[in-house]
């Protein structure tokens, strides 16, 4: 059984679609036609940035998980953490998505998410310092990150929400080869 | 592979070596060397011996990552474990020479399983 705590969720940036005003009644989970459920996404604060990931990959919130680095591993690799039994990869995001570290880079959350190919997806723990919001990002709004040298395809572009640009992340590409 | 495993701890993370890989292991200093196929390794804590470790392959990302040779993947307890490959153990482990070989054999022992520096023997208990 996986462990379960509660989400730690932060204060959010905005509570709707980007470009549109926050619905004072917060955000509300859509009511889903299959594009919309593809479209939102889960926003995180990771060093200076946010970064915005599938919701449909992201399977557990917890605050951070006890980490075992592993000698020898590229900087943006934390470290091995168990979860329910199983063994999680619990890789910086801000180092993925190319963001300058925080003041205070203390990883307090952790997002379990799937990566990697359908065909071959598997979970993984993204060190983050914040969960934030969950919005709607059609296609259209993430512009391509032209630029930004992400790593091979991993910030799949940029998308300004509620007046802040945010980095979208494709977690599919997480597990190919650089 | 269900011949059970020597369980040590290095750099903060934890290794096994499966227990038919394991030629010699040896007090060095405050840590150990553990000799295999490859060389010697560090180790800076014997953890135990362990058996029936479930173990999963390591992933695309960890590869990506870390690009390092490893049979599986396991957790001992709660501490995630990383089983390394005899013949080509990752290089963070690799950071001693190997302890001298026991160099005649009509040299004095007070016991046939430890030289003279504390090098336990395969086969030895």
């Amino acid at each position: 059984m996986a462990p379960t705590t509660d989400p730690p969720f932060a204060s959010p940036v905005s509570s709707s679609s980007p470009g549109s005003p926050a619905s004072p009644a917060g955000w509300e989970a859509p009511a889903a036609p299959q594009g919309r459920v593809e479209a939102t996404h889960l926003l995180v604060r990771a060093g200076e940035y946010v970064c915005a990931l599938p919701l449909a990959a992201v399977r557990q919130v917890l605050r951070s998980l006890p980490l075992y680095p592993l000698p020898g591993s590229a900087p943006e690799l934390k470290g091995l953490a168990e979860f329910g039994g199983d063994l999680l990869p619990v890789l910086d995001l801000a180092r993925l998505a190319r963001a300058p570290q925080g003041a205070n880079p203390t990883f307090p959350v952790t997002v379990v998410a799937w990566a990697g190919p359908p065909e071959s997806r598997e979970l993984v723990g993204l060190a983050a310092d914040a969960a934030l919001d969950v919005v709607v990002l059609p296609a259209a709004a993430v512009l391509p990150a032209a630029g930004i040298g992400g790593d091979a395809g991993l910030v799949a572009g940029e998308a300004l929400v509620a007046g802040q640009l945010v980095r979208v992340i494709n977690l599919q590409a997480l597990g190919q080869g650089s | 592979m269900n011949g059970g495993f020597l369980v040590v701890r290095r750099g903060g993370a934890t290794w096994a070596v499966a227990h038919q890989e394991v030629q010699g292991l040896a007090g060095r200093g405050a840590g150990f060397v553990v000799r295999v196929a490859a060389g010697a390794l560090a180790a800076d804590e014997v953890l135990g011996v362990t058996v029936g470790l479930r173990l999963h392959p390591a992933g695309g990302v960890l590869r990506r990552f870390w690009p390092e040779a490893a049979r599986g993947l396991a957790v001992h307890g709660t501490l995630p474990l990383v089983l390394i490959d005899a013949l080509a153990p990752p290089r963070a482990l690799l950071e001693v020479e190997p302890p001298p070989l026991p160099s005649s054999p009509s040299s004095p022992s007070s016991s046939p399983a430890r030289d003279a520096e504390g090098v336990l023997e395969e086969g030895s208990s």
